[in-house]
């Protein structure tokens, strides 16, 4: 049962509870660093790692936090460990810390995180905190690199920088740009919602 | 007055002991990474510099220290000299800034030993449209159509034009198409920069 509460509270994140595709949240960022797959991918490894550890330290000190300071506590702990991971990045990732620019720093304000503080991790053990974050991380990662995915393919014929489309393949430079990133999300949920009904 | 100040301290321990714990962790964080970082900053200016200046071996910063007025302020420029393996000054590199179409343009610039002729540009950061600002990116050897033509341009006015020969190397400067914006920005910034870095490097008694 315990098992399989916590296989449950782990597939939320991926599909039923998805951040971007079914609770829209994070959008900035998708719709941001998703021009192509690596900066995508990146990213949503930079808010798993975030998830984790915020999540982490807000369940250790969960029976500890005044309730009009809680948003104060998630805020203070989420900053720290996004800053960490900017450091990282800058330290041993420098082209893909410029690539990616202020959308690091941005994550504090994420609201997938602060959102998994508060409605999980605030009131969850240890080991439930940590599966929700690996859940809900692991299902933003998979919705920025289904977005990258196309765009990058579209807007250049790459995928991860490497050459798929055959040469006949004319680019769409319109997806490369917001105007792709938005078309091209709003046409993933509208088949995530095509795909929900019929479920 | 002592019960405020007990009620305050019940309130808010949690928050000032985190604050420190996350602060002492930050500081560790950066203490370990920050040369790294730096090193970082160092290596890619150099990767820059010395895909411009090839026969550069190395870069050390002048002693003096350059400042120039950019729109009245005044902004510290670091001159580094480019030394051949016989130590003679090959060339000068350094990095200069401007506001482009979405966001700012940092450049890496050189230029020769007399400081009369650019050896080109790289770009350190930018943020223009991708497909058309961002084609200041593409360097030549990946078949740049923009970075070719400032590699001997003359130290002096550059003139952005719509059309005309980009192969001719002058002070005239052909736009990327659909990019007039940002290709105008590289132009005032360097414009901006470099007639008075060469008149304060002049002064120095640096060129020749």
């Amino acid at each position: 049962m315990a098992m399989q509460s916590l296989t449950k509270t782990f597939t939320a994140g991926l599909w039923d509870s998805n951040p971007v595709l079914r609770l829209l949240l994070g959008m900035c960022p998708t719709l941001a660093v998703t021009a192509a797959m690596k900066p995508a991918l990146t990213m949503g490894l930079s808010v798993v790692f975030v998830l984790i550890c915020s999540n982490i330290v807000v369940s250790l000190m969960r029976n500890l936090l005044k309730p009009h300071l809680r948003i104060l506590m998630f805020t203070l702990t989420i900053a720290t460990f996004v800053t960490i991971a900017d450091l990282y990045l800058k330290a041993f990732m420098p082209d893909m810390s410029a690539a990616l620019g202020p959308y690091i720093p941005l994550i504090i304000v994420n609201c997938i995180i602060i959102g998994r503080a508060e409605a999980c991790a605030s009131k969850s053990g240890l080991l439930v905190s940590i599966i929700d974050a690996v859940g809900m991380g692991i299902g933003f990662t998979l919705a920025l690199c289904l977005l990258a995915a196309i765009r990058e393919l579209l807007a250049t014929g790459k995928l991860f920088e490497m050459p798929i489309m055959p040469s006949w393949f004319t680019p769409w430079a319109a997806m490369g740009m917001p105007v792709g990133a938005f078309v091209t999300l709003g046409l993933i949920l509208a088949g995530v919602n095509v795909v929900t009904k019929k479920t | 007055m002592s019960t405020k100040i007990k009620y305050f301290f019940e309130q808010s321990w949690l928050l000032m002991v985190s604050s420190v714990v996350f602060g002492l962790l930050l500081a560790v964080t950066d203490a370990a990474w920050k040369p790294r970082i730096e090193q970082n900053v160092v290596n890619r200016f150099t990767s820059l510099a010395g895909g411009l200046l090839t026969e550069a071996e190395r870069f050390e910063p002048i002693a003096q220290t350059i400042s120039i007025d950019i729109k009245g302020k005044a902004v510290p420029v670091e001159v580094k000299r480019g030394l051949n393996a016989a130590g003679q000054t090959v060339g000068w590199a350094f990095v200069c800034e401007g506001s482009g179409f979405a966001d700012k343009i940092r450049l890496v610039v050189a230029t020769d030993a007399a400081f009369t002729k650019m050896a080109g540009f790289g770009v350190l950061f930018s943020n223009e449209t991708p497909g058309f600002g961002d084609k200041i990116n593409i360097t030549p050897a990946n078949g740049g159509f923009y970075q070719p033509q400032f590699i001997g341009a003359p130290v002096g006015t550059l003139t952005l034009t719509k059309t005309g020969d980009p192969a001719v190397i002058d002070d005239h400067i052909v736009a990327i198409s659909g990019a007039t914006v940002t290709s105008q920005a590289v132009v005032d910034t360097l414009n901006a920069w470099l007639v008075p870095i060469r008149e304060k490097m002049a002064a120095e008694g640096l060129l020749k």
